[in-house]
């Protein structure tokens, strides 16, 4: 199964409403992959917030209004954060039955004010045991966060290097959020507290944004990427019913069979687009994701492994922090990201000697998780 | 909530009655001390959530099970946490003196946080009718999110010998001194020596009542709002003799039931009405002299000062009497011509148009 065609709008905050968001990235995943929408057979859309954010659900049948007298089988799907990467792989079991198929992801937030922004959110954590105890979505990371720092004697300050990395490479990415904003070591650190111990700067932006794939069952194109393998895991959704919250499972067990079905080891990963939408998640992300020990992962980001250039270069699109975090299209965009990678055609923060990468995406604090490792053909 | 399968060493959060894995019934688990292993203070609001900062504290027990809780209080880690508003057990028992709008509204917000209620109300005949008008409301606006309300924490009774066992009295009887001082004479006779007597007198002094009582130590103001469900504030009153320990209890209760407490010494018309009374008087002078129409005032004040409501229609909600009372008692007590009620006022009252509760106040109401 391939990956023929690519395309993700500018993330930020954006003029275009939700429709025009996924005809928008559609649109160019069609022409990248030089594909027409009649070679599409299905369609699988993801929006995490359209619901509450945007009054609008049935999205799948908006997808059709946008491709009048299409009457292809269009499904939405949804798994919080995680959205897209779930749509991704219910595209790919979908390929036994057709042969070109699109998997689109958009999000619309910011025409929504910031008190109904992170209630919304909230949404991704349970109702009575996490909402209505005021535990909002970087509160519970924040959680997160003071457990692992407490059990592996962890600073802030590696959280801020991860934040100034992250944003340090959205500077080279034209789509992100953070493009044309540098943010400087100082505004890091003086950022205003959010959920102790998180500061803004440890936070991904509210974005929309939107990003679309075409998938192939053959490979018809030297510019196809190949999926080896592409794996979804679940957990309980709040971390109140977890024993341990320094590591998450889902992310655990995605990553060991994602890496049995392409026969890989970690090290063979040459780019990796993670889950940062926390500066913590990147940290745990790079342990359960088996590329150093438990309690490790401070020192791969001190040791300048995850820098463009380094042994493991992460998120080289800004991640979710730098490059945005429009919600229903964050996993997609980093599929996007690798297959860019892999094809060469990235541009200024092109990696030399690409063959294998990977993406890692969320949803909540760790209630779902797809792991997906794409390769040169 | 925590249901358990000893077969299959499953644990839910949920109310689950038969495990899926061996088809077994489940038991449920009593939860036992919880202590404080992790949390964080909430700077960003939300919906729902919009008083910041709050902490959001990550909890344990014995057994290894967690819990997320609120809270506006600062606990350290390791410390155990009371987990009133969720723990069924070991909850006061509360007793609402009055059973009118506010007495009822109280009573009905402390029963959906499973407080052992009851409402003492002047004659036998409504008992009946106090039961069965809680059941409507407690059904009518149970929401999926909430599990059903018992009404066995109910009891209601016309005799004040059923409040001697009470911890708290709450009372809400009419805003007059002379009716009020009477119930704290009879309850000082028959509770017991720790209950502590809260009044939600909206402007009378904490002090002249306290005189009525045996025990000024543990005689406090707790003022809501009404429509209770609705109005998070709680105006905690302190009196010249109220102990910092009865000070903490009320304050404790106020939280433990979702609402803000604010703390204020006593002084005529506490912070709300010293501020609301004589706005609704200037808002009365003003539709008196003919400057601007009723609705033009209240809609000035909405969109001009953000508040939900005019003055002219929270006048009607309040009842134009009490407004009328208020204001005497702050022109009185702080000796000042400025807070005398304006006659428009009196000539409503003259006319029985009393707001809401008579159908016409200011407006009418079908």
């Amino acid at each position: 199964m391939y990956v023929s065609g690519i395309a993700r709008t500018k993330f930020g905050t954006l003029a275009a409403d939700l429709p025009e968001l996924a005809y928008d990235a559609m649109c160019r995943a069609l022409e990248d992959g030089r594909k027409s929408i009649s070679d599409i057979n299905a369609i699988f859309v993801s929006s995490f917030l359209c619901g509450p954010l945007n009054r609008q659900l049935h999205l799948n049948s908006v997808v059709a209004s946008l491709l009048p007298g299409i009457h292809i089988p269009i499904i939405r799907i949804e798994s919080a954060c995680a959205s897209s990467s779930a749509a991704f792989n219910q595209a790919l079991c979908s390929l036994n039955a057709f042969d070109t198929v699109m998997v689109v992801g958009a999000e619309k937030m910011t025409s929504s004010n910031s008190l109904d922004q992170t209630a919304a959110i909230a949404m991704a954590s349970d109702r009575s045991l996490d909402q209505q105890e005021g535990l909002n979505f970087p509160a519970g990371f924040a959680l997160v966060a003071q457990q692992y720092m407490r059990k592996y004697k962890t600073s802030h300050e590696i959280l801020e290097q991860i934040s100034f990395i992250n944003h340090e490479n959205a500077n080279s990415n034209p789509l992100a959020h953070f493009f044309h904003k540098r943010v400087t070591m100082d505004m890091i650190k003086n950022s205003p507290m959010i959920a102790s111990p998180l500061n803004l700067f440890d936070c991904s932006p509210i974005s929309d944004g939107a990003a679309a794939i075409v998938l192939s069952r053959e490979k018809r194109t030297v510019r196809d990427v190949r999926v080896v393998s592409a794996q979804f895991a679940t957990d309980s959704i709040s971390i109140a019913q977890r024993t341990d919250l320094t590591s998450f499972e889902a992310t655990k067990i995605a990553a060991r069979k994602a890496y049995d079905q392409a026969h890989i080891r970690p090290k063979v990963i040459d780019a990796l687009e993670l889950h940062d939408c926390f500066t913590i998640s990147e940290l745990i992300a790079l342990e359960d994701l088996g590329f150093c020990s438990k309690g490790e992962a401070a020192k791969l980001v001190r040791e300048g492994s995850i820098l463009n250039g380094g042994a493991l270069p992460v998120n080289t699109d800004g991640g979710l922090i730098g490059s945005g975090h429009p919600i229903g299209a964050t996993g997609l965009a980093q599929i996007f990201e690798i297959v860019t990678q892999l094809r060469e055609e990235a541009g200024s923060r092109q990696l030399e000697r690409v063959h294998t990468g990977m993406t890692h995406n969320i949803g909540g604090t760790g209630g779902s998780a797809a792991v997906t490792i794409l390769s040169r053909c | 909530m925590k249901y358990y399968c000893r077969h299959c060493d499953k644990h839910w959060t949920y109310r689950i009655k038969t495990c899926i894995f061996c088809g077994n019934a489940t038991q449920e688990l009593v939860e036992t001390e919880h202590s404080v292993i992790g949390y964080t203070q909430v700077h960003v609001p939300s919906k729902g959530h919009e008083d910041v900062p709050y902490f959001a504290y990550l909890l344990q027990d014995s057994d290894g099970n967690k819990m997320i809780k609120k809270s506006f209080n600062q606990y350290q880690i390791g410390e155990l946490m009371p987990l009133e508003g969720i723990q069924k057990h070991h909850k006061e028992k509360i007793g609402i003196v009055g059973s009118g709008l506010l007495g009822f509204g109280i009573a009905e917000h402390l029963l959906r946080f499973d407080y052992p209620t009851i409402i003492k109300t002047r004659s036998e005949a409504n008992v009946k009718k106090l039961f069965a008008k809680m059941n409507e409301r407690l059904l009518r606006s149970s929401t999926p999110d909430q599990a059903q309300i018992p009404l066995s924490n109910l009891a209601v009774s016309a005799g004040y010998e059923d409040l001697e066992a009470c911890d708290i009295i709450i009372e809400a009887a009419p805003e007059d001194i002379e009716i009020k001082k009477g119930i704290f004479e009879v309850l000082s006779e028959t509770c017991g020596k720790k209950t502590i007597f809260a009044t939600n007198t909206s402007s009378l002094s904490i002090d002249k009542l306290s005189k009525s009582c045996d025990r000024p130590q543990q005689f406090i103001g707790m003022h809501f709002f009404n429509p209770v469900s609705r109005m998070d504030l709680v105006e905690v009153v302190l009196g010249q003799h109220t102990s910092s320990a009865t000070k903490a209890e009320i304050v404790r209760l106020s939280v433990a039931i979702q609402k803000k407490p604010i703390i204020v010494k006593n002084t005529p018309g506490f912070i709300v009405n010293r501020l609301l009374m004589p706005q609704i008087n200037e808002a009365v002078a003003l539709l008196e002299n003919e400057v601007a129409s009723k609705e033009d005032i209240d809609s000035a004040v909405k969109l001009g000062l953000n508040h939900p409501m005019g003055p002219l229609a929270l006048a009607d909600l309040i009842g134009i009497d009490t407004c009328v009372l208020i204001l005497e008692t702050l022109c009185n007590d702080l000796s000042c011509q400025y807070y005398k009620p304006n006659k428009l006022l009196y000539d409503m009252i003259k006319e029985g148009e009393l707001g809401q509760k008579t159908g016409k106040g200011f407006y009418t109401y079908p």
